[in-house]
Parts: structure tokens; C-alpha cells; sequence
């Protein structure tokens, strides 16, 4: 037992070996395979990404994802800030319930949605049927099969996770700042512009950033409602890998690699803005 | 004037909770009528449930469903507390550490990680390249965060510290203190977080899309199958589903609240 005083190390083992063997180096491996050339060769290149950000197809992935991603997070946090302010205002009993609906809607996500969507708006879908039936040219041809649908069906699983953020946010505003704004003649308006929305600021900030990594690995949603239709990153990505089309791994390490450093951005501003735990406040 | 606004933000409430119930009801209308072409939906039925619950490979596929969420779950939960067991008892300087390793798999969440351990493990030897270890491996990974963060919660709740102190002083080695005494006391804390990870692996279909395609058929990859043949069948696989994904964030969600009654008292 002596001679192995360090023999407590061993505990560290199994975890270490999960993320050595199945974070950091497939991680790395992608990385370093993104700049390499096609075709298995060793080298480095960079004419991955310059093919990436110089083809229409992957500059429109590009394009496509970060629009759809922003747009939705935008849209989620706009209905999240109005619903939290509504149960910051006082809603009585209803808040209990609406917290959980909100629980219970942020597992609806993924294929479920897509086809809820699909029911409802696609080529069949019932209110489709409706309004051909009843003449509303709005519903009859609703455009669920493109990045406009998409984007409904993106910000209808971003509306729960950021109100659920949001809410505790809310928490954090005193009834006494609007009492002192309202006695300096200011309205409930300049209170929102002046006092509210700065305090909440970091709070949104970093909501948007996790509703922006969401939305942006998003992968489910789309492959049900499109397939490899429609040019998204994670869609392009894994085509790369699996699936009918010619397998090209460097280039798609090269989309991977993409990703990531959208995602490691969004990550930083979020752990920038937010409040460490267990710091003073 | 105070109640006008208050209905104004009830109203508001009210509006957002029927828009996100909106393709839950429909998809439940769905499932339980044999003809949906106009305002009122006609032939009401449970024919769909009935069909799937007979069908032996929907029972299956909930199984594999199971067994791939269970095996990756208690396997990471194991090693989170085994690691946080050499963190807590020597070497506390290394949380930091840990804790950046836990937050990785949010930069590479989503079809990300499946497409770089399906690439790196195609070709490598066996074990690695085996179909089902670089599942529940991506899955441990996965679920990693939730878990630490759930587990590292709840060490710094109980007052580890000053328990293993205390069991320390009555004579009881590290090894003892951290395992039969900090672990029991932060196993319910440990639960909430289990039945959240238990959530998002139960409703994956990136992951599982990518690693196994069609040569392992959970739950959710019978979904998919089936939305290619019958939308009402689809829907019926859609309710219960949810359904049971609801009772398992639902028994986490009654834990957490038991436990924070309990701290209040």
C-alpha cells in the first residue's frame, strides 16, 4: 500500500480516457485533417476552406445557418422577453403553469417537431387544406419546405429554452428602481430603455449566444423536414461522411473545423457576459 | 389601473402557451382520427396506438432505446464521481481543469462530435472501430456537462469538505468518507441530473442517425421509418414518446422540488 501512495490516481483513469479518446482527439484529428489535402496525402493546405468560402453551394451553408440561427434567436428572444416581463408583471397561478408548459415543450424538439409542423403546414398538412378550401392563399401555400419554414419550426423550440433563461433574469429587477424613476418623471418606458434592458442586458447577451449554438448544431429538424435538401452546415457536414455522395473527410473536417469556431464564439461571448457562480455580485 | 395590466400580461401568457401547445394538440388530434381534411378532423380511433403497441418491433426499438441511454449514463456517472473523488480529496487545483474538459462537448454539440469519432474510428482496430462502442462513448461524452455540473453541484451543497472531515476525526480513511458517506448524501441531488441527461439521449437522432444509421433501430430512428409510411401511426410513436420523456423530466422536476423543500426546512 506504501509504495503505492499514488495509487488514488488510478480513480482519474476512466474519465480521462473518455475525453482523451473520445473529445480531444477526435477534436484535434478533425482539426489538423481540415488543412490537410484531398485525397489523403499529407500537407498543408488551405484549399479546403478557401473551396468552402469560394463555392456558392457552401457559402450559401454558411449563409443559410448563420441567417437561420441568428433570425430565430432574435425572434425566441423577443417572444421570451415579452412572455418574462408578463410574469414578472404578476400573472398569479397562471406562471406556475406556464413554467410547466415551457418544461415540457423544450423536449419537443428534433423529428417530433418537424412533423408536427409537417401535419399542420406541408403539402397535406391540415391547415394547408384548410386554406385551399376556404380560399386563404396564406396557409393554402405556405412555404414550410424552405428556410422560411425552417425558421418557423427553429424558433418554435428556441421560445422555450429562452424564456425558461430568461425568466430568473427577470428576478433581478426591484420594484424600488421603478418607484425611483418614476419619481424622477420618468415613464414605464424610460424606466425599460434606461434601467431594465441595460440590467438585463448580459443576461440576453448570453441567452443569445446558447440560442445561437442551438440553433446552429441543429441537425434533426431540418434532415426530417428537407433531407440533404435544403444548404445548411450541418447538413453539408455530414453528407461529407455518410450517406450517397462521394465521401470527401478532409474537406468536411474542413466544415467541421467551420463550425466549431462559430460555436467556440458564441460559447466565449456567453461565459464572458454571465456571472460566475459563486462570485459576488 | 395594477389590474388592467395584469390581465394585459395574462393575456400575453395565455397567447404564448396556446402557440406552443399548438403542434402538440395537433399532432395529438392527429393520432386519434382517421381523416383530417377540414376544421373538424372525422372517424375517431385508437386504431394507430393499437397497431403500434402490437407490433413487436416498436417494443424493441423502445428497448434499444433504454439499453443505449442506461449504459452510457451510469457509465458516466461512475466516472465523473470516481475523478471527482481524486479533485475533492487531493488535488482541488485540477477542477479547473476538469471543468473546461466538461464544457468542450457544448462547442462540439450536434452532428459535430458523431462526424469526428466516425471518422477518426472507421478504420481504427477493434475495439474502437466498433459501431456500438463509439456510440455509448459519443453519448457519455454527450451528456458529460449535465452530469459534472449536476454532480459538482451537489458536492459543494452537502459541504463535502467538512463532512469528510468530520468522518475523518471518527477515524474513517478518504476512501470511506467520499464513498460512503458524501456520495449517499448527494445520490438524490445526482438523480435530477441523470433523468436530464436521460431526456436528451431518449430524444436524440443526430448521434445515433450518424454512428448506427439504419443497423440500430431506437425509438426515434422507428419514428423516422415510420413517417415515410403512415402520419397517423407517426403521430401515435410522437405522442408516446413524449409522453414518456415527460414522465422522466417530470420525476426530475418532482426530486429537485422535494430537494429544495428540503434545504429550506
Amino acid at each position: 500500500m506504501k509504495s503505492k501512495k499514488k495509487a488514488y490516481l488510478f480513480a482519474m483513469v476512466p474519465f480521462l480516457a473518455l475525453c482523451i479518446l473520445f473529445e480531444i482527439i477526435p477534436v484535434v484529428y478533425t482539426i489538423v485533417r481540415g488543412f490537410m489535402p484531398e485525397g489523403g496525402a499529407l500537407g498543408f493546405t488551405l484549399d479546403n476552406f478557401t473551396y468552402i468560402f469560394t463555392t456558392m453551394l457552401y457559402r450559401r451553408a454558411i449563409t443559410n445557418s448563420l441567417l437561420i440561427s441568428v433570425l430565430s434567436a432574435l425572434l425566441g428572444i423577443i417572444v421570451a422577453f415579452i412572455g418574462a416581463k408578463a410574469v414578472h408583471d404578476g400573472v398569479g397561478k397562471l406562471s406556475q403553469a406556464f413554467m410547466s408548459i415551457l418544461n415540457m415543450v423544450s423536449n419537443f424538439s428534433g423529428v417530433p417537431l418537424a412533423f408536427a409542423y409537417i401535419i399542420m403546414l406541408g403539402n397535406i398538412g391540415v391547415m394547408t387544406m384548410i386554406g385551399k378550401n376556404y380560399g386563404i392563399e396564406f396557409l393554402a401555400n405556405f412555404p414550410l419546405y424552405s428556410v422560411w419554414g425552417l425558421l418557423l419550426i427553429y424558433v418554435y423550440f428556441q421560445i422555450p429554452l429562452a424564456t425558461l433563461l430568461l425568466i430568473p433574469a427577470f428576478e433581478s429587477i426591484r420594484n424600488e428602481w421603478k418607484e425611483a424613476v418614476a419619481l424622477l418623471g420618468g415613464n414605464k418606458l424610460t424606466f425599460w430603455r434606461k434601467v431594465g434592458i441595460p440590467v438585463l442586458l448580459p443576461s440576453i447577451l448570453g441567452t443569445f449566444s446558447v440560442l445561437f449554438a442551438n440553433a446552429l448544431a441543429a441537425y434533426a429538424s431540418a434532415y426530417a423536414l428537407l433531407m440533404n435538401n435544403l444548404t445548411l452546415l450541418p447538413i453539408r457536414l455530414s453528407e461529407q461522411f455518410v450517406g450517397d455522395i462521394q465521401q470527401r473527410p478532409e474537406f468536411g473536417s474542413a466544415i467541421a473545423v467551420v463550425m466549431m469556431v462559430f460555436m467556440v464564439i458564441a460559447i466565449m461571448i456567453q461565459d464572458k457576459v454571465t456571472p460566475k457562480q459563486g462570485e459576488k455580485r | 389601473m395594477q389590474k388592467k395590466k395584469n390581465i394585459g400580461a395574462k393575456i400575453i401568457v395565455i397567447v404564448v402557451i396556446a402557440y406552443l401547445l399548438l403542434p402538440l394538440l395537433m399532432t395529438l388530434i392527429y393520432s386519434l382520427f382517421k381523416e383530417w381534411i377540414d376544421v373538424v378532423p372525422t372517424g375517431f380511433t385508437f386504431a394507430a396506438y393499437a397497431e403500434l403497441l402490437a407490433d413487436p418491433a416498436f417494443w424493441q426499438s423502445v428497448l434499444r432505446t433504454v439499453i443505449i441511454s442506461v449504459i452510457p449514463i451510469a457509465l458516466c456517472t461512475v466516472f465523473v464521481l470516481l475523478a471527482m473523488y481524486v479533485v475533492v480529496l487531493y488535488h482541488p487545483e485540477w477542477d479547473r481543469f476538469m471543468q473546461v474538459l466538461c464544457t468542450i462537448p457544448y462547442a462540439i454539440q450536434g452532428v459535430i462530435l458523431p462526424i469526428c469519432v466516425l471518422s477518426l474510428y472507421t478504420g481504427a482496430p477493434e475495439p474502437l472501430n466498433n459501431r456500438m462502442v463509439m456510440l455509448v462513448a459519443t453519448y457519455m461524452v454527450v451528456i458529460l456537462p449535465y452530469v459534472y455540473q449536476g454532480i459538482r453541484n451537489n458536492i459543494a451543497g452537502v459541504g463535502a469538505g467538512r463532512l469528510i472531515e468530520a468522518a475523518q476525526m471518527l477515524g474513517a480513511s478518504k476512501l470511506y468518507a467520499f464513498f460512503r458517506v458524501v456520495i449517499p448524501n448527494i445520490m438524490s441531488g445526482v438523480t435530477v441530473s441523470v433523468m436530464l441527461a436521460m431526456a436528451i439521449v431518449f430524444g436524440d437522432f443526430v448521434i445515433i442517425n450518424t454512428l448506427a444509421g439504419g443497423h440500430f433501430m431506437t425509438a426515434q430512428m422507428y419514428m423516422y421509418d415510420v413517417m415515410k409510411k403512415s402520419g397517423q401511426r407517426t403521430c401515435a410513436v410522437i405522442i408516446i414518446l413524449f409522453v414518456v420523456t415527460l414522465l422522466i423530466s417530470g420525476f426530475a422536476f418532482v426530486l429537485q422540488s422535494k430537494q429544495g423543500k428540503k434545504k429550506t426546512k
